[in-house]
C-alpha cells in the first residue's frame, strides 16, 4: 500500500516523453553464455563425472558385511570364506564402482583418499647389504635421510618399502627390489624387511629413542641376484643345430 | 494447483541456481593462480624423478613394467593387463627414449608453470602426469600424485593462462590490451576442483571414523611419533604429561570434524574463512612436521579454489603487474 503511494507520488516527476523500458531478462538466461541444450548436456556430464568421483572412495571403503548378531553366536564362529553367501554384498556401491572402473583408471581417479586412515601406523623399512665379488659391501636402508635427498625422493623410497606389503603386489615386490639392488651394485643382495613400531607417549617421556632396536620387528629376509642383461646372454653359435 | 505451481517454481529456481553455480562466467584469476602454483608443483615433482629416473620409471628398476602389468594391473581372473591402466612408460624401452620423453615432460610442466601455450600445456601435462602416476602405482605413489593429476585435469578445462602467464604478456605485447573476459569454462574448472575437494575430505573423514585412535583422540600422536615421516620432532610434547594429551586429542578431534564437515562449512561465507584457515593449519602441519611439503602444498593450492577472483586479483595483481613491466608488457 505504502509502495503504491510512493509510486503515485513519483508519477508527476516522470518525464512526459515515454521512456523505452528494457525488457527484464530472467537472470539465468541473461547471464549465461551457453545455449540451454549445451547446458543440459554439460550438466549431465558433470553429474556422471561427480558420480564416478564419489564411486571410487565409496567403493574402495565399503566391503561385504556379516549379518547382525553373527559375532554373538555361541560358540564364536570363525569368519566364513569370502565366497560364502553369508556375506552381504554392498550391491549398489560395488556395481557403481565396477561401472566407472575404467573411466576412473583412465583419469587416475580410482582412489580411496584414506589419508592416515583408519589409523596411523608404524612404517615398513628395508635394510639391505650387497656383497660384491670385488670391493666393499654396499649397505643401506629404504628410506634413508642420508642417501635419498631431496625430501620428495626420500618419500618415494619410503613408499617403496611401505607399499611392498600391499596385497596387490602379491608380496613379490621385495624380491624385485633385491634383484634391482643386486643388478645396480653387481653383487648378491640380502634384504631384511622390518616393521618399525611406534612408541607411546609414556615411553618417549622415559627417553626411549624412537629408533630403539626394540622398535624394529624383523618380518623376513630375501636374497637377490643380478638380472641378466642382454649382453650377459650366451651368444648363439653360428651353424649350430638346435 | 498450488502444489504444482510451487513445485514448478522450485524446479525452475533450482535449475537457475544450478546454471549460475556451474556456468556463470567468472574472472579466470583464481584458475590462473592455481595454474601457476600447481604447474610449479608438477614441474618440481617430475624434476625429482630425474634423480633416479630409470629405477622408478624405466622398464626394469624397482618394479619392472612386465611384473606390474602381469600381476598388479591384470584384470580379475585373467593375466591380461587392464587397458584403462595406461602409461606411455609401459611401451618405452630404450633408455635414450625414456630420457627424451622425460625432458619433453619437464618442458611441458615448465610451460604450464609460466603459462606459455597454457591450454596445450595443461592437456599434455595432464596426460603426462597420469603416465608417471600409473607407472609408479602401486610402488612409489602417494597423495601428491592424486592431487597433481586432479588439478592438471581440471586446469585443462578452462582458460588457465588468461592471467599471470607468458600468454597474457605476449597478448599485451601484440597490442591487445582489452580486459580479460569472464569465462564460463573458468567457473566450471574451479567448481569441479571445489566439489572434488569436498568429496576427498568427506571420504577421508569417514575413513578416519573407522579408526579407533581417531575416535580416541590419539591419532595425531601416532602420526607425530612416526620417525620415518617426521621432519621436525614434535614428540617432546610427551613430556607435557597433563596438557600434552589434551592438545593431541583436540588436534585429532578437530581434524576429523573439519574433514567431515568441510563439504558443508566451505560454502557458507561466514564459515569459509575458518575452514580455509584450518586447511592451512592441517596441511601446513603435514608439510612442516611430517616431511610432506609437496603434498601439503598441493592440498593448500587446491583449497585456493575457494578464493574469489577479486581477492586473488587484489593479492596477486600488484606482483604480476611488476613482473609484466619487467617483461615489457605493462598495461
Amino acid at each position: 500500500m505504502a509502495k503504491k503511494k510512493q509510486d503515485a507520488s513519483r508519477e508527476p516527476e516522470q518525464p512526459t516523453k515515454p521512456v523505452k523500458k528494457k525488457a527484464a531478462k530472467p537472470r539465468a538466461a541473461g547471464d549465461l553464455p551457453w545455449h540451454p541444450v549445451w547446458r543440459w548436456l554439460a550438466s549431465g556430464a558433470i553429474l556422471v563425472h561427480l558420480l564416478a568421483v564419489v564411486s571410487a572412495p565409496w567403493g574402495l571403503s565399503t566391503g561385504p558385511a556379516l549379518p547382525p548378531g553373527f559375532d554373538a553366536l555361541q560358540p564364536p564362529q570363525p569368519l566364513p570364506p569370502m565366497d560364502s553367501p553369508v556375506w552381504q554384498r554392498p550391491i549398489v556401491v560395488q556395481n557403481l564402482h565396477w561401472f566407472f572402473h575404467d573411466y576412473l583408471n583412465l583419469l587416475y581417479l580410482n582412489h580411496g583418499y584414506e589419508f592416515f586412515a583408519p589409523d596411523p601406523a608404524g612404517t615398513h623399512v628395508i635394510d639391505y647389504q650387497v656383497t660384491r665379488a670385488a670391493g666393499e659391501p654396499v649397505t643401506g636402508r629404504l628410506p634413508s635421510h642420508d642417501q635419498h635427498w631431496p625430501r620428495l625422493l626420500y618419500h618415494r623410497h619410503m613408499m617403496l618399502s611401505e607399499q611392498s606389503t600391499m596385497p596387490q603386489l602379491a608380496q613379490k615386490s621385495p624380491q624385485h627390489y633385491a634383484d634391482h639392488l643386486a643388478t645396480i651394485h653387481n653383487g648378491i643382495s640380502r634384504l631384511e624387511l622390518k616393521f618399525h613400531n611406534l612408541l607411546p607417549p609414556r615411553r618417549v617421556a622415559d627417553d626411549t629413542p624412537l629408533d630403539a632396536p626394540s622398535t624394529f620387528q624383523l618380518i623376513g629376509t630375501i636374497e637377490g641376484r643380478p638380472c641378466p642383461t642382454p649382453s650377459d646372454e650366451p651368444a648363439p653359435i653360428t651353424g649350430a643345430q638346435p | 494447483m498450488g502444489v504444482f505451481a510451487d513445485t514448478r517454481s522450485y524446479v525452475a529456481e533450482t535449475w537457475q541456481a544450478w546454471n549460475r553455480f556451474w556456468f556463470a562466467p567468472k574472472d579466470p584469476a583464481t584458475l590462473s593462480l592455481i595454474r601457476l602454483l600447481a604447474g610449479s608443483l608438477l614441474f618440481y615433482t617430475h624434476l625429482v624423478w630425474s634423480l633416479d629416473l630409470q629405477a622408478f620409471v624405466g622398464q626394469e628398476g624397482w618394479l619392472p613394467v612386465e611384473y606390474l602389468r602381469q600381476t598388479v594391473h591384470a584384470a580379475p581372473g585373467t593375466s591380461d593387463p587392464q587397458w584403462s591402466l595406461w602409461s606411455v612408460f609401459f611401451w618405452i624401452e630404450p633408455v635414450w627414449l625414456l630420457w627424451c620423453v622425460h625432458l619433453f615432460a619437464l618442458l611441458v610442466f615448465f610451460c604450464l608453470m609460466v603459462g606459455l601455450f597454457s591450454r596445450t600445456a595443461a592437456t599434455l601435462g595432464f596426460l603426462l602426469a597420469v603416465s608417471y602416476a600409473h607407472r609408479v602405482s602401486p610402488g612409489a605413489f602417494f597423495g601428491l600424485d592424486k592431487i597433481n593429476c586432479m588439478l592438471a585435469m581440471y586446469l585443462l578445462l578452462g582458460p588457465c593462462g588468461a592471467r599471470y602467464s607468458l600468454d597474457s604478456v605476449r597478448r599485451v605485447r601484440r597490442g591487445d590490451t582489452s580486459p580479460v573476459r569472464p569465462s564460463a569454462f573458468a567457473n566450471l574448472s574451479i567448481r569441479l576442483i571445489q566439489v572434488h575437494l569436498c568429496i576427498i575430505y568427506l571420504f577421508s573423514g569417514l575413513a578416519k571414523l573407522g579408526g579407533e585412535n581417531w575416535q580416541a583422540g590419539t591419532a595425531v600422536w601416532w602420526a607425530l611419533a612416526n620417525q620415518e615421516y617426521q621432519s621436525i620432532d614434535m614428540t617432546w610434547i610427551a613430556s607435557w604429561t597433563t596438557v600434552g594429551p589434551v592438545l593431541i586429542a583436540l588436534a585429532t578431534h578437530a581434524t576429523v570434524f573439519w574433514e567431515l564437515f568441510y563439504c558443508c562449512l566451505i560454502w557458507n561465507r561466514f564459515t569459509r574463512p575458518l575452514t580455509l584457515w584450518m586447511a592451512m593449519a592441517v596441511h601446513g602441519g603435514i608439510a612442516l612436521f611430517m616431511g610432506m611439503v609437496t603434498f601439503g602444498l598441493a592440498m593448500i593450492y587446491a583449497n585456493l579454489a575457494f578464493l574469489k577472483p577479486p581477492t586473488v586479483r587484489r593479492w596477486v595483481d600488484p606482483v604480476a603487474g611488476r613482473v609484466a613491466s619487467l617483461l615489457g608488457a605493462a598495461r
